[in-house]
C-alpha cells in the first residue's frame, strides 16, 4: 500500500480531491488552516451559488460532510503545512500541531484571497457605510437579513454594482480578469431585484463576461426578466452628498460625465492570489506564475500538476475559477496523483 | 477630438452678445457656452417603461448596445445622426432631453427592418423606434406626422363604415395636413380617366360619395372596435402620466 497523500486546503477543490482519493480507496490528509472545512463558500457567507441556484452551506456543507468521519480521511482544522521535503512517493511533512506524516503526493487546493476594497479608495470603501462588497452582500442574503443599506439599516432604492473593482487594473497591479464576477453580479442584481421589487439595480461596466452558458441565464435574464440596467462605464469615483452616495464616471455611450445618486454601491470585488502563495511557494517547493498564483504545468499529458514532480495543484489556487470548475480540478488532480503512485493499476 | 468635445459644444450653447463689454473690452459675437456643466445628475427611470408600455416598445430592456442596428439602418447610411442604438440607450437609462434632441429625426425610419434582423436580442428596434415616434407624438414633442393623420382618416372610416371609399379619405386627409385637394398629380389622374371614359367606375364614384354607403350589419362591430380603440389609446396615455382623454379633438 502506497503512502496516503495530502490534500492542502479544504474548499471545493480540496474537498473535491479528498473525496475523489478516498472513493478509490486511498489514504488521504486533508489539512485546512481555518477551523472548519468549506473554504469560501462557506467562510464567507456565501448566498446562492452559480449555477445551481443552492445555497452554500447544502451544496459545499454536503460536500465537507462527504469528507468528515471517513475512515481513509484524516482531517486537520487549524492547522498549516510547515515543511514538505523528499520525492514522490515519500514526501516528509510536518504540520503546525507538530504532527509528521510520510506522503506519497500533496495536492495543493490552496484557493484565493477575496480583493480588499480599501486598495481602490476612490471607490468610498471604508469611507462610507452603503459602500459594501459583493461578498457583504452574499452574506446579507445567506443570513436571511436582507439586503439593508449598513449605515441605517433602511432598505436601498437603487443600488449601483461596479464591475472590475480589484480585476483588470494595471494600477494596483492586478491584470487579470477575476472571470466570476460578471456572473456572480447579474445573479445578485436579481436576488435584490427579487427580494425588493422597487428597488432599482444599475451595473456600471466595462465589459460583460458572463462566460458560455452563463449568457443567457444571468446576463440576458437579469435584462429581461428583472430590468437590471447596464450602463457602460467605468466609475472614477464614489462620493457623497451627505444624504446618498455619488457616482461618479463617464457615461461612455452617451459621452457625457455622470454624478449619479445611490443608497447602495456594491464592488463586485475579484479573486486575488492567495495572500500565502509566497509561503505556500516556498514550503512546497513550487514557483508561482507572472501574477502571483501557483504556475500550472501544461495540461496535455497530466492534469493538475505544478513545477514539481509530485506536487499537484486545483482550483483558485491557479488563477480565478468557478467553484464547478475548481471541483471538477480537484477531481482531475486527485486522479493524477493517483496515477503516479499506482501507475500499473490505472494502465491497467 | 476629445471624446466630450463634439457634444459639448452645440447650437444651444452658443450665446450671442450683440454688445458685451468687459473691463473696457469689446467681446460682443457668439460665445461658445461649453463650461456649462453637462454632467448627467439623474436617470429617469419611468422613461423606458413609457416606451415599453406603447405597441413595438415591448422588448426594449433587452438592448445590449452592440449597434447591429445602427449598422444596418438603411437611414443611417444617410444621415449619421439616425441613430437607433443610441435612441434605445438614453430610454434606457432615462435622458429623456438628451432623446427629445433627435425629435425632428426619429420619425424618418423607413420600416425596411434590416435591424429586426440584424438584432440578435430580438428588440426589434424598428418597432422600438416607431412606438419612440408615437411617444414623442403623445407627450407634444411633435406635432402629428401626416402618416399618422392619413392612419387615422383610413381606420376611421373603416370604423364608422366598415369600408372605404378612396375620394373621402383623400378629402380628409388633404384638410387635416393643410393640403390643397387640387394636387397636380390628383388633377393629372382624373383628367386622365375622363379621357377613357370609365362611366360605371364614375358613376359608382359619385354615388358612393352623395350616400356614403356602410357594410351591412356593421354597427355592432363598429361599437365594438371603437370601443377596444379608445381603451388602447386611454391605456397608451395613462402608460405615459397623461389624461386618458387627449385635449384636443382628433376628428
Amino acid at each position: 500500500m502506497s503512502n496516503p497523500i495530502l490534500v492542502v486546503g479544504g474548499g471545493p477543490a480540496g474537498l473535491s480531491a479528498a473525496h475523489a482519493l478516498a472513493s478509490a480507496g486511498q489514504k488521504t490528509i486533508l489539512v485546512d488552516k481555518a477551523d472548519r472545512l468549506g473554504g469560501a463558500p462557506i467562510l464567507s457567507g456565501y448566498a446562492k451559488l452559480v449555477p445551481s441556484g443552492e445555497w452554500a452551506r447544502d451544496a459545499i456543507g454536503g460536500m465537507v460532510e462527504r469528507v468528515s468521519g471517513k475512515p481513509d480521511i484524516e482531517v486537520f482544522t487549524d492547522t498549516r503545512v510547515t515543511q514538505f521535503q523528499g520525492e514522490p512517493g515519500a514526501f516528509a511533512v510536518t504540520l503546525s500541531n507538530g504532527q509528521r506524516r510520510t506522503v506519497g503526493a500533496g495536492i495543493l487546493c490552496t484557493g484565493f484571497t477575496h480583493f480588499d476594497s480599501v486598495n481602490k479608495p476612490e471607490w468610498g470603501f471604508g469611507t462610507y457605510p452603503d459602500v459594501v462588497t459583493t461578498t457583504q452582500v452574499e452574506q446579507m442574503i445567506s443570513s436571511g437579513k436582507g439586503v439593508r443599506c449598513p449605515s441605517d439599516g433602511r432598505a436601498p432604492e437603487r443600488v449601483a454594482i461596479l464591475l472590475c473593482v480589484g480585476s483588470r487594473d494595471r494600477q494596483i497591479g492586478r491584470e487579470w480578469c477575476s472571470k466570476i464576477c460578471c456572473t456572480v453580479s447579474s445573479n445578485l442584481a436579481m436576488e435584490i431585484r427579487e427580494a425588493l421589487p422597487k428597488c432599482s439595480v444599475y451595473i456600471y461596466y466595462m465589459d460583460i463576461r458572463t462566460f458560455g452558458l452563463y449568457e443567457d441565464k444571468y446576463y440576458w435574464q437579469s435584462q429581461e426578466e428583472f430590468r437590471v440596467k447596464y450602463i457602460k462605464a467605468r466609475i472614477a469615483e464614489v462620493t457623497s452628498d451627505g444624504k446618498r452616495l455619488l457616482v461618479k464616471g463617464e457615461d461612455t455611450l452617451v459621452k457625457r460625465p455622470i454624478t449619479i445618486p445611490f443608497d447602495m454601491v456594491v464592488h463586485a470585488i475579484g479573486m486575488d492570489p492567495n495572500v500565502d502563495n509566497p509561503e505556500i511557494a516556498a514550503v512546497f517547493g513550487v514557483e508561482l506564475e507572472r501574477h502571483g498564483y501557483l504556475q500550472r504545468a501544461a495540461t496535455y499529458r497530466a492534469m493538475g500538476g505544478s513545477s514539481r514532480p509530485g506536487v499537484y495543484v486545483a482550483g483558485s489556487a491557479l488563477g480565478p475559477e468557478t467553484i464547478d470548475d475548481s471541483i471538477a480540478q480537484g477531481q482531475s488532480a486527485a486522479m493524477a496523483a493517483l496515477a503516479s503512485l499506482r501507475p500499473r493499476a490505472l494502465a491497467g | 477630438m476629445p471624446i466630450h468635445e463634439k457634444h459639448l459644444i452645440r447650437p444651444e450653447n452658443l450665446l450671442r452678445k450683440d454688445k458685451l463689454e468687459v473691463e473696457g473690452v469689446d467681446v460682443s459675437g457668439d460665445w461658445s457656452t461649453f463650461i456649462q456643466t453637462r454632467v448627467i445628475t439623474d436617470y429617469n427611470e419611468s422613461l423606458q417603461d413609457e416606451i415599453a408600455a406603447l405597441p413595438g416598445g415591448e422588448n426594449i430592456h433587452r438592448c445590449w448596445q452592440c449597434g447591429s442596428c445602427t449598422n444596418a439602418c438603411t437611414v443611417n447610411a444617410i444621415n449619421p445622426d439616425f441613430n437607433p442604438r443610441y435612441w434605445i440607450y438614453l430610454i434606457r437609462i432615462g435622458l429623456e432631453s438628451e432623446l427629445v434632441r433627435d425629435k425632428d429625426i426619429i420619425w424618418q425610419c423607413v420600416s425596411c427592418n434590416k435591424c429586426t434582423y440584424a438584432c440578435p436580442r430580438d428588440v426589434v428596434p424598428e418597432a422600438v423606434v416607431h412606438a419612440t415616434a408615437h411617444w414623442l407624438e403623445l407627450k407634444g414633442y411633435v406635432p402629428q406626422k401626416p402618416s399618422v393623420i392619413f392612419d387615422d382618416a383610413f381606420s376611421g372610416q373603416v370604423f364608422a363604415k366598415g369600408k372605404i371609399e378612396e375620394g373621402r379619405l383623400m378629402r380628409k386627409f388633404f384638410a387635416r395636413t393643410g393640403q390643397k385637394l387640387a394636387q397636380p398629380w390628383l388633377v393629372a389622374m382624373v383628367k386622365g380617366m375622363v379621357a377613357r371614359l370609365p362611366v360605371t367606375l364614375m358613376m359608382r364614384l359619385g354615388l358612393a360619395g352623395l350616400i356614403h354607403p356602410r357594410t351591412r350589419g356593421w354597427s355592432g362591430k363598429r361599437d365594438a372596435i371603437n370601443e377596444y380603440v379608445a381603451e388602447q389609446n386611454a391605456k397608451h396615455r395613462r402608460a405615459l402620466g397623461l389624461n386618458a382623454q387627449p385635449t384636443e379633438s382628433r376628428t
